[in-house]
C-alpha cells in the first residue's frame, strides 16, 4: 500500500516540482551558464507611481531595463529623459525600441538597491524613488553561489531542469522504498523522511525563485513565479507584465463620473448639402456637344459659371423655311433702305432732303442689319449648360450628338465637403447633439439642422449637417445617427470596447490598480451612444479603467 | 499509517516553503506634514525626514518614529529635487549636531518635489518622497 502510494507521489511531484526549474533557467537576454542563472536571481522587479508617469525597473543580468508608461492612459511614452542615480553614481538611461535600459554592473552583487529616476519628458518633470531587491542564493548549503540543482548540473551538464529534479525524487523515492524493505515495518518512519527530503530541497528553490518578484505591495496577493508571463491570481486579480501589456495594447482611460443626455439610434444617409450642390438640366430639348475641352469627367472639381456642355436645339422642317422666308424679307428691306440712304446722302448736303429723315434712314438699316445677324446667330448658337454651384461632378452621362430631353439631368455637382445626413425619426426629436457612426465605424460629428414635419413612411426625416472631415464619404451611404435627447443620465462614461462579457453575462471591466496590476470589476451599464456606455454602478470616478485590450486580459488564466 | 506519513512529509514540505519565503514592503507612503523647523516632515524607512530650504541651503533634520530629534553624525544624505524646473543632485553631509546641510542652486519651491535617499549610519538606506 505504501509503496503504490509513495509511486503516485513521486510521479505527481516530479510534475508538480517542474515549474520552479521552468522559471529559474527562463534567460533573460544570453543564455548564461546553469551556474551563474542560479547565482544571479533573474527578473527582481521595482515599481513606483508619479502623478503623470508609471515607472517600472526590472533587473535583467547586469542591465537594468526600465518601463516608462503614462499613468492615466498607460500609453508607453517615447523620447524620455530618464537619469537612473544607482550605488556608483547617475547613469542615463538609453532608448531601445518602447523600453529603456541601463548598465547596471551593481546588481551583479545580490541585495537592496535604492534608486532614484528622474524622469523628463516634454515639460513633464517628475523624480522616483525605487527600490529593487535582488536575492541571494543565501542559504548556507549553497555557498559559493552554487545551488544544489547547480552542482547536480555540472555532473550532468545536458539534462534539463525538470529531468534533473525527476531524477533527484526517484532516487529519493527509490532509496525510501528500498530503505522501507530493508528495515521492516518500523522502517517506514525513516523512509517517509527520505522520501520528504528532496521535496524540501525542491521547494526551497522554488521560493527562492518566487523571492526575485518584489510587488511594493503588501495587501495584494502574492506572484507566484512565471517570468514574463501574465496570469490570474489566486484572489482573482491580473498580474501582467510591462512587456505582456506592451504585446496586448492595453490603454486606460481615467474616469470621470459626469452627467450625459440619453441618446437614441437612429438609421440615416449622407445626402448632399442642399445649398452646396446642384443639377444641371437641358432647358430644352436637344443635341449635346461637348464643350472645347470636352464633358468633364466624374469626380473632376468644377466652378460656378464653367461650360460643361452645349445643347443644340434642332430646327424642324417648317421653322427652316420659315426662316428662309424671313431671311430674304431682311435681305430685300436691306438693300431697299441702302439704296435710299445713298440717294439721300448725295441731297441732304443740298437741302432738298431734311437731315432728319437721313438720320432715320441711317437708323432703319441699323435695326435691319442687327435682326438679319440675330436670325443667323439663333440658327448656329446652341444653349449653353454651366455649373450651378463649386463642386465635382458626382453624376453625369452625356455622350456627344446624343438627343437630350427637356429637364433631363445631364450632371450633378456636388461640394464633397459639404455633406448633411438624412435621418428618420418616429418621434419629433430636438437633438442637442448628435454623431453618426458608418458601417466601418467611423464616427462623424453631426450639427442638427431641422426636422419635417410630414410624415414620411411614418417617420419624419430629421437632417444634421456633417461637421469635420468629409473625405472618404459618400452620398446616399446609410449610417446609425446618435442623438442625444435632453434626457440626462449621471455616471462613468467610458467606450463600449471597455466591457468585457463573461460567460454567465456578467459585465466586467478591469481596473488598473498597480503598475502590473489589473482588477476585474463587476458592472451595471447602460447604453449611452454608439461608442460609449455609461457605467452605473461597479466603477466610480478617478479609476483607470481599460479601454484597449481588455478581451486579451480576459483570456489570461 | 501511510496517511500519517504523508502528512509528515507535507508538514516538511510546508517548512521548507514558509522557511524561505519573505515578502518586502515598501516604506509607507508619506504624510507630508509641516516639521518643528516649518519645513516639509514626511516618512524615510523607520526615520522622519524634514526638509528645509534656506535660501540657496539645504538642511534636512532626522528624527525618530516619535519625532525625537537624532543626531545628524554618521547620517549622509542625497537629495534629488525639482529647482527652477530642473532636477538638481544634491549631496547632503552632516552639519553641526542636528542637521545634514548641502548647496542649492536656487532657492526651494515650497512645497519642494523631489526624493531624499537617507544612508544611516547601520547603512540601511530609506527613501523619502517629497510632492
Amino acid at each position: 500500500m505504501f509503496a503504490r502510494s509513495a509511486a503516485a507521489l513521486a510521479v505527481a511531484l516530479s510534475f508538480g516540482i517542474s515549474p520552479a526549474d521552468a522559471h529559474e533557467g527562463h534567460d533573460h537576454g544570453a543564455a548564461p551558464p546553469a551556474a551563474s542563472v542560479a547565482a544571479a536571481p533573474a527578473g527582481a522587479r521595482a515599481e513606483v507611481v508619479g502623478t503623470a508617469f508609471e515607472l517600472v525597473a526590472v533587473a535583467e543580468g547586469a542591465g537594468l531595463t526600465l518601463y516608462l508608461d503614462a499613468f492615466a492612459t498607460n500609453e508607453p511614452l517615447a523620447g524620455a529623459d530618464i537619469v537612473v542615480e544607482t550605488p556608483s553614481g547617475p547613469v542615463k538611461a538609453t532608448e531601445d525600441g518602447d523600453r529603456y535600459r541601463l548598465d547596471a554592473p551593481f546588481l551583479a552583487e545580490p541585495g537592496r538597491f535604492d534608486l532614484i529616476a528622474t524622469v523628463a519628458v516634454g515639460s513633464d518633470l517628475e523624480i522616483l524613488p525605487l527600490t529593487l531587491v535582488t536575492v541571494a542564493a543565501a542559504t548556507p548549503a549553497r555557498a559559493g553561489g552554487a545551488s544544489a540543482s547547480a552542482w547536480l548540473a555540472s555532473w550532468w551538464p545536458p539534462l534539463p531542469g525538470w529531468a534533473l529534479w525527476s531524477l533527484v525524487l526517484m532516487v529519493g523515492v527509490g532509496a525510501g522504498l528500498v530503505l522501507g524493505v530493508a528495515l521492516g515495518r518500523r522502517g517506514r518512519r525513516t523512509a517517509a523522511l527520505l522520501l520528504a527530503l528532496p521535496l524540501a530541497l525542491a521547494w526551497s528553490e522554488r521560493a527562492d525563485a518566487h523571492a526575485g518578484h518584489d510587488h511594493a505591495d503588501g495587501k495584494t496577493a502574492e506572484v507566484p513565479a512565471a517570468g514574463e508571463r501574465a496570469q490570474r491570481l489566486a484572489d482573482g486579480t491580473l498580474y501582467v507584465p510591462k512587456p505582456v501589456q506592451r504585446i496586448f495594447g492595453l490603454r486606460t482611460l481615467l474616469t470621470a463620473e459626469a452627467t450625459f443626455h440619453r441618446s437614441m439610434e437612429l438609421p440615416g444617409r449622407i445626402i448632399p448639402d442642399p445649398n452646396a450642390s446642384g443639377v444641371v438640366q437641358a432647358s430644352v430639348g436637344g443635341r449635346l456637344s461637348a464643350p472645347p475641352g470636352g464633358f468633364p469627367r466624374l469626380g473632376a472639381a468644377v466652378a460656378k459659371g464653367d461650360v460643361l456642355a452645349y445643347v443644340a436645339p434642332p430646327i424642324q422642317q417648317i421653322d427652316v423655311s420659315d426662316m428662309r422666308q424671313r431671311q430674304g424679307e431682311l435681305d430685300q428691306q436691306i438693300s431697299i433702305v441702302e439704296t435710299r440712304l445713298a440717294r439721300y446722302a448725295r441731297l441732304v448736303s443740298s437741302g432738298a432732303v431734311a437731315r432728319q429723315m437721313y438720320e432715320e434712314t441711317q437708323l432703319e438699316l441699323q435695326g435691319l442689319k442687327d435682326r438679319r445677324t440675330a436670325l443667323d446667330a439663333s440658327r448656329r448658337q446652341p444653349e449653353a449648360l454651366v455649373a450651378p454651384v463649386d463642386g465635382i461632378v458626382a453624376d453625369a452621362s452625356p455622350v456627344a450628338g446624343q438627343m437630350a430631353q427637356p429637364n433631363a439631368v445631364i450632371f450633378h455637382i456636388v461640394d464633397p465637403s459639404r455633406l448633411w445626413v438624412e435621418a428618420l425619426s418616429f418621434t419629433a426629436i430636438t437633438p442637442v447633439s448628435a454623431s453618426a457612426t458608418t458601417a466601418g465605424g467611423r464616427s462623424l460629428a453631426l450639427a442638427f439642422r431641422g426636422s419635417g414635419f410630414a410624415d414620411r413612411s411614418q417617420a419624419i426625416p430629421v437632417h444634421f449637417a456633417i461637421e469635420g472631415d468629409t473625405n472618404g464619404l459618400r452620398a446616399g451611404q446609410f449610417v446609425t445617427v446618435q442623438a442625444a435627447t435632453g434626457q440626462r443620465r449621471h455616471g462613468v462614461a467610458v467606450p463600449r470596447s471597455a466591457i468585457v462579457r463573461t460567460a454567465n453575462g456578467q459585465d466586467f471591466v478591469f481596473e488598473h490598480t498597480a503598475p502590473e496590476r489589473f482588477v476585474p470589476r463587476p458592472v451595471r451599464i447602460e447604453a449611452l451612444d454608439g461608442g460609449r456606455v455609461l457605467i452605473v454602478s461597479g466603477a466610480g470616478a478617478g479609476q483607470r479603467i481599460v479601454t484597449q485590450g481588455a478581451d486579451l486580459l480576459d483570456h489570461v488564466r | 499509517m501511510t496517511r500519517r506519513r504523508i502528512i509528515l512529509g507535507a508538514a516538511a514540505l510546508a517548512t521548507a516553503a514558509i522557511g524561505t519565503l519573505g515578502s518586502t514592503v515598501l516604506p509607507a507612503r508619506a504624510h507630508d506634514a509641516k516639521g518643528p523647523n516649518g519645513g516639509q516632515l514626511t516618512d524615510a524607512g523607520k526615520y522622519h525626514v524634514e526638509l528645509v530650504g534656506k535660501g540657496t541651503r539645504l538642511e534636512v533634520f532626522v528624527s525618530d518614529a516619535d519625532d525625537k530629534p537624532l543626531p545628524a553624525t554618521g547620517f549622509k544624505a542625497l537629495a534629488i529635487l525639482v529647482i527652477d524646473g530642473k532636477p538638481q543632485r544634491i549631496p547632503l553631509q552632516p552639519e553641526g549636531a542636528d542637521r545634514l546641510a548641502g548647496p542649492l542652486s536656487a532657492p526651494l519651491a515650497s512645497p519642494a518635489k523631489g526624493v531624499l535617499q537617507l544612508t544611516a549610519p547601520d547603512g540601511t538606506v530609506a527613501q523619502a518622497k517629497f510632492n
